[in-house]
């Protein structure tokens, strides 16, 4: 790649420069050892040759304990030529007239060499040891950090300041998958790097940006990436990185499961809320009208002839409002706890005949006079629902019966198995619903062109529908003008185990 | 000559001001209550055949005035709820209550519900050997309506009574739901099988060593109640 930005390649080129000067001035002082070595033993004290030997190899170690490798071998070679020229007769020339010194003038270098190699090596560990050490007590103080991460803000975004912070770095951005979102963290800013972090997330694979010096590393829970971390400068082990990922992955996965517990929190607190709303609002209106319907059906009950025919009829209208309005908060207020699905069902097991059979037993008043034929098909299996709110589903298809077919009209009800396990019918012989009606029948409110003038509150087939759904399931109609309507709907199968 | 003394504890005041018409009308002796505590004391003062309970009331609620009246008095208690839901009538009927009316309720039903809980069964029949009974530790003495289990004695309430006495008179005979309901209850009743699951219930923990497992108040599933005498 061609490097074409300004502030990064300054300090990539600053940085060299840093660490020429740095071995330039190592080189200068190790030399300078060497040469006070020299002119100590040559000019002040005059010593035997052995001993200036020993003096340049405890010199030379001491420059490899502290400097590098590279010092420690220039001052190798130029301690042996120094030694040569200054010491080994004949003096003054870098010719050796003893074979065996030359002997002794090998095994100088070689030990010097040696010994710096060996020394320069325990440096490296050491210094090896110490990035180790260095890491990890990052990585420990990032755990620690994660830990106590708070609420305030995005979790994802407080783990990426504490990275940038815990080690040094001068860029980072994390994506995090769930939330789609990537936070940048650190004193420079990195190019937009979101396509690749994305990349990196969702192909689970490493990529380099080699322009920058960025690393972009995918984030994996249990093989699943969860998000991805881009670097810059990421001077660390591969060990530590992995490590890095691994507490970022369980960072994340912390912050995930505590948005999950508080999102089921509030829900609880909002359905708790609408709930005792609702039971203040029914008792609010029910309470007036539970005055005057004691004192309309009380005036009706008498029998003697207290009231005129024109009195009985008024008081009649005022009972039959009574009871429309009643009607109308039940339905409106069972509608708004049950509508949008968020509310508990109770399941149990049960026999498909015997939830129709407990809602015609709940409305046996209203149905008093009817013809009503159940007809239910044998060893069905048994269902799993909420068996007060599929008797009122139950209640509410065979009042919309009754209300829209004439007296003597039979309504005929029952259970068959069906592909979806079992299916309930209510079925009347009234003037049916047509193709257009049909698709509108189950909205709120909506009511039937022949029915503007029937008792009803336009909520029954609305409620129907939202505790059907509620269980996973269907309802549905089939009808055509004049010759009837056919409500169904399906109940969800008992398991096997649950039955027993 | 008054067909009862009725206790009406409701807090809304049009509501007390009909029923203690409508009630007072019916021949009945009606006195009011605006809250459960208020309740509470017009019953130590004074007796009562029956109180009508509203189940929202300001205060201890009632619910919990239930409760309380029924852990001293045997008094026929009718609760007022607004809720038609399930669960409020078994809780209604688990705090004591003998009957439960959903607001808003005609005059008639609830003229009806109060006949129903005042009526009592007809006497028991006269078998000697059944009025007392002494089982496995268990002693039921029906004169005093009292049952003793393992040394603690608890008092049966009116409806409880008539319960027990019905199915002591036909031992070791499977009695089927409706039977009972109309028996005890009376002939407007036959499928409110939740208030014989409450009161058999309530009747299991007075008279058996261990309630969950019932040895005398057995039930037949799907078809009914027996009361197992050992021969």
């Amino acid at each position: 790649m061609v490097a074409s930005t300004g502030p990064n390649i300054n300090s990539v080129s600053e940085n060299l420069w840093r660490k020429t000067g740095r071995l330039t001035l190592h080189l200068l002082v190790a030399l300078s050892i060497v040469a006070a070595i020299t002119f100590v033993f040559f000019r002040l004290i005059h010593v035997n040759v052995t001993t200036v030997g020993f003096f340049y190899l405890v010199a030379i170690l001491v420059i490899a304990t502290f400097g590098g490798l590279l010092e420690a071998s220039v001052s190798s070679v130029v301690a042996m030529l120094c030694f040569n020229f200054f010491f080994f007769p004949p003096i003054g020339t870098f010719t050796v007239a003893d074979p065996q010194n030359w002997v002794a003038l090998f095994a100088f270098l070689a030990t010097a060499l040696t010994a710096s190699q060996l020394s320069a090596r325990l440096k490296r560990q050491r210094k090896s040891a110490l990035d180790r050490q260095r890491e990890m007590e990052r990585l420990y103080a990032l755990s620690r950090a994660i830990l106590l991460t708070d609420t305030t803000q995005p979790i994802a975004k407080q783990i990426a300041h504490q990275i940038a912070q815990a080690f040094e770095c001068p860029a980072l951005a994390l994506y995090d998958r769930n939330s789609s979102e990537v936070y940048a963290a650190g004193p420079e800013v990195l190019p937009n790097l979101d396509a690749k972090l994305r990349e990196s997330a969702i192909r689970s694979s490493v990529l380099h940006e080699e322009r920058d010096e960025i690393l972009i590393a995918p984030i994996r829970l249990g093989g699943e990436p969860i998000g991805s971390l881009a670097i810059k400068h990421a001077f660390m082990s591969d060990a530590a990185l992995q490590s890095l990922l691994s507490l970022v992955a369980v960072g994340l996965e912390k912050a995930r499961a505590q948005e999950e517990v508080n999102r089921a929190q509030v829900a609880r607190q909002s359905e708790e809320l609408k709930s005792t709303l609702l039971d203040a609002i029914a008792h609010e209106f029910k309470t007036p009208l539970t005055s005057i319907k004691a004192v309309t059906t009380d005036l009706l009950s008498n029998p003697d002839e207290s009231l005129s025919q024109q009195q009985r009829g008024l008081i009649t209208i005022a009972d039959e409002g009574t009871d429309r309005l009643a009607r109308l908060v039940t339905e409106a207020i069972q509608l708004a706890r049950i509508e949008g699905g968020k509310f508990q069902l109770n399941r149990g097991v049960h026999f498909p005949s015997s939830l129709l059979s407990a809602a015609l037993r709940q409305m046996k008043s209203l149905t008093d006079g009817r013809e009503l034929k159940v007809e239910v098909a044998e060893s069905l299996p048994l269902v799993l629902v909420d068996a007060e709110l599929i008797q009122m589903v139950i209640a509410h298809l065979v009042e919309n019966a009754v209300k829209y077919t004439p007296q003597g009209s039979p309504i005929l009800m029952g259970a068959h198995a069906s592909e979806r396990g079992v299916t309930i019918h209510v079925a009347d012989q009234g003037p049916g619903i047509t193709q257009d009606e049909q698709s509108r029948i189950f909205e709120k409110f909506y009511r039937g062109s022949r029915g503007q003038h029937l008792k009803g509150t336009g909520m029954g087939l609305a409620i129907a529908r939202e505790i059907v759904r509620a269980h996973g399931e269907e309802i549905w109609v089939k009808s055509s003008p004049g010759r009837g309507s056919e409500f169904f709907f399906s109940l969800p199968i008992a398991p096997e185990e649950s039955a027993g | 000559m008054s067909a009862g003394r009725i206790l009406v504890a409701d807090d809304d005041p049009q509501i007390r001001r009909a029923m203690k018409a409508t009630l007072t009308a019916r021949g009945y002796q009606v006195s009011d209550a605006r809250t459960g505590e208020e309740a509470l004391d017009k019953l130590r003062l004074e007796a009562y055949d029956l109180v009508l309970l509203d189940m929202n009331m300001p205060g201890s609620g009632g619910l919990e005035t239930c409760r309380v009246i029924r852990s001293s008095s045997d008094i026929a208690i009718v609760m007022l709820t607004v809720n038609n839901a399930e669960q409020d009538k078994v809780e209604a009927l688990d705090a004591g209550a003998d009957d439960y009316v959903t607001k808003p309720y005609s005059t008639p039903e609830l003229l009806a519900r109060i006949r129903a809980t005042l009526r009592r069964l007809p006497q028991a029949p006269d078998d000697a050997g059944l009025r007392q009974l002494t089982l496995e530790g268990v002693e039921i003495d029906l004169p005093s309506r009292q049952a003793t289990v393992s040394g603690r004695t608890s008092r049966l309430t009116a409806k409880e009574f008539d319960l027990l006495s019905y199915f002591l008179a036909r031992p070791n005979k499977t009695i089927a739901h409706r039977e009972l309901l109309q028996a005890v209850w009376g002939p407007d009743y036959g499928d409110e099988l939740e208030y014989l699951r409450v009161f058999v219930n309530r009747l299991r923990k007075k008279i058996e060593p261990n309630p969950s497992k019932p040895r005398f108040l057995v039930t037949d599933a799907w078809a009914g109640y027996r009361f197992h005498l050992p021969h």
